[in-house]
């Protein structure tokens, strides 16, 4: 059994086996650890990314949440204006006023969808944009 | 009342009233603050403008800037066919943010927080929409309230729920800038009102406006970014809803 155990620790030669692959090792581990300094470095950028866009920019944020609710309140507003008209020329007054009242709230929502999908650009936006051409020189 | 947070959008006539074919025709402190924005905007960019110099100075900077940032503005989101609407918008940016800043002064009015004149504004300028679209494209403009791809048998709830859609368009843009003002101006007013209360109090009081206070400092430079924002979005959104008309996408 001694014999056996000395003959596999001879075969495999445990120093050769070990500095054959330290090398291998070595090599994999520095670009393991590159590879970790990279990835931590780009998580903490966009991290920085993350939290500079969320924060509060104060009356910028202010002023796109109120355009949000003053899309869906106008809706609502209009729905309720026409119904109303309505129920004022043909004399049937509650029957309209629900009518456009719900297609109001509908439009509501169709208002806010396309708002919130569609923002213009903030002033701080359309600085970053490209200028456009002089054309004073046509 | 002195505290009144309402009477500084109180309308008085300054001239007249005058009787002309049976209405009552006054020039009001409104007419008066317009005549106002006018001379300013205009006297303003004249005299940002008298120089000429190649390196600009301050005030020639500033004429600069508010010219070129419409400019981008119009180019941006219009396209450079929308250059023929450059002027108006332009006009339309510079009274409602002159209207704005001008109502910041203490004992100035305020046109824009006064839903007529800024639902008139924004009646026009979706007024014009309908024009410029029915011009550019026809009667096929109407489309519009034909989305393509709805089956026939929800296409009129759909084509009504379009239609009121639209509606809201100068309603939402009109009440936006009116809202703003008049809450952001009530606002301040409230404040400021709480320090003259708090201080007719006596000494203990003295100490406790000093938190009303702060509040008045900080919400009037809240105040002045808002009259500046809702100027720029009031011009940005003329300018969007002008691109749907020039080119409608069907």
């Amino acid at each position: 059994m001694s014999a056996g155990l000395f003959l596999m620790a001879r075969s495999v030669d445990p120093k050769a086996w070990k500095g054959e692959t330290d090398a291998k090792l070595g090599d994999i581990s520095a670009r393991l650890q590159d590879l970790d300094s990279r990835l931590a470095a780009e998580k903490k950028h966009s991290a920085q990314a993350e939290k500079s866009s969320t924060q509060y920019h104060g009356a910028s944020d202010y002023s796109k949440g109120y355009r949000l609710v003053s899309e869906f309140v106008a809706g609502i507003l209009v729905g309720t204006l026409v119904g109303y008209g309505l129920d004022y020329v043909f004399h049937t007054l509650p029957l309209f006023l629900i009518i456009f009242l719900l297609l109001g709230f509908v439009a509501g929502m169709v208002n806010l969808s396309r708002a919130a999908n569609r923002t213009p650009p903030s002033p701080e936006e359309l600085a970053k944009m490209p200028k456009p051409a002089d054309d004073e020189d046509k | 009342m002195v505290n009144d947070p309402i009477h500084q959008f109180r309308i008085h006539p300054i001239l007249g009233p005058w009787n002309v074919f049976g209405q009552e025709i006054a020039f009001t402190n409104s007419n008066l603050f317009m005549g106002i924005i006018v001379l300013v905007v205009v006297g303003f960019l004249l005299l940002a403008s008298s120089k000429k110099a190649l390196v600009p100075g301050r005030l020639q900077s500033v004429g600069e800037m508010w010219y070129s940032l419409v400019h981008n503005m119009v180019e941006n989101v219009l396209g450079h066919d929308g250059a023929p609407f450059f002027p108006l918008v332009f006009a339309l940016f510079s009274f409602v943010l002159v209207a704005n800043m001008l109502g910041m002064f203490p004992y100035f009015f305020t046109v824009t927080s006064h839903v007529i004149v800024t639902a008139s504004l924004a009646v026009f300028v979706v007024g014009l929409v309908v024009v410029v679209g029915i011009y550019k494209h026809g009667l096929g403009w109407f489309k519009l309230f034909v989305p393509s791809g709805v089956p026939l048998a929800i296409l009129p709830l759909i084509s009504l729920i379009e239609f009121i859609s639209f509606l809201s368009r100068p309603i939402s843009l009109g009440l936006r800038l009116f809202g703003n003002m008049l809450a952001g101006h009530i606002v301040l007013k409230v404040f400021a009102g709480f320090v003259v209360s708090l201080v007719a109090l006596g000494i203990g009081g003295a100490i406790g406006s000093i938190a009303p206070l702060f509040m008045a400092v900080a919400l009037t430079a809240l105040e002045f970014l808002v009259a500046f924002l809702q100027a720029f979005v009031f011009a940005i959104l003329t300018c969007v809803y002008l691109n749907d008309a020039l080119h409608t996408h069907h």
